[in-house]
């Protein structure tokens, strides 16, 4: 849906179809459009995690710092080490 | 047809979402039917239906403003849908087609006689999904001499909202009535 969305056509759909229900895809579908458009929107706001990924509570700069510039879900695993 | 088949109005039994989905039919934005596929998700469509109304028609920022925003979103997410739709309350406070296109392809154009307050909220929602690295710290601090933060938090909620329930349509393959 965000990076190529004329990919998401009827056979698509079809494949969909065989593993969840319509009612599903709509959760599905409109979860997804919510999260494409808010993460867009946090990103340009430049906030980051309040938990280093060892669980500790860390503040806006140290946590930059470990998560970049990137969303860590787009990025490489090593981005978060 | 969408590839997710709309539920019937007569199936949707719960009062909320009709009185949400005769709000919009009111509004304009949607027609019935995005809500009638939501209602396939009736825990979800209810609230999102609500943000979706709340967002465009209500706020502090100029209906028509928004109106126009939504409008060139759509057009950029190449969503045949919710670019067809207008809102009857923008066009009756007099946003016409010809500004509809002036906002979406020529706002830059001192000519056409946007704001600057304007101009900048409308290369917000041009940039966010086109290429959201240029709105950075220099372009909030260009938003903040225009825009309150509480606004500012409006419109990129209202772009980030719309924008994903437009693609999320697109995909559905949907196209309004009118």
């Amino acid at each position: 849906m965000s990076v190529d969305p004329d990919a998401v056509d009827a056979a698509f759909f079809d494949e969909l179809r065989k593993h969840y229900s319509d009612d599903e895809i709509v959760e599905l579908g409109a979860f997804i459009g919510f999260n494409l458009g808010y993460h867009t929107f946090f990103g340009t706001l430049k906030f980051y995690p309040l938990f280093a990924p060892d669980g500790r509570l860390v503040g806006q700069a140290e946590s930059e710092k470990l998560y970049g510039a990137a969303p860590a879900s787009l990025g490489k695993a090593e981005a978060v080490e | 047809m969408t590839h997710i088949a709309p539920l019937p109005k007569d199936a949707i039994a719960d009062p909320e979402l009709r009185a949400l989905i005769a709000e919009a039919e009111t509004l304009g934005v949607p027609d019935d039917l995005f809500p009638r596929i939501l209602a396939r998700a009736p825990e979800q469509a209810v609230p999102l239906m609500r943000a979706l109304i709340m967002s465009h028609a209500q706020g502090n920022v100029d209906h028509r403003l928004k109106e126009t925003m939504r409008i060139l979103l759509a057009r950029f997410a190449n969503d045949k849908y919710f670019a067809s739709l207008r809102s009857n309350k923008a066009r009756g406070m007099g946003l016409t087609e010809a500004r509809i296109d002036d906002g979406c392809f020529a706002y830059e154009d001192d000519a056409k006689g946007f704001s600057a307050a304007e101009k900048c909220a409308l290369r917000y929602a041009d940039l966010m999904f086109l290429d959201a690295n240029q709105i950075d710290k220099a372009f909030y601090d260009e938003m903040k001499r225009y825009w309150s933060e509480a606004r500012i938090m409006e419109l990129g909620a209202f772009i980030a909202f719309h924008y994903g329930m437009q693609m999320f349509m697109r995909s559905l393959g949907g196209k309004a009535a009118v």
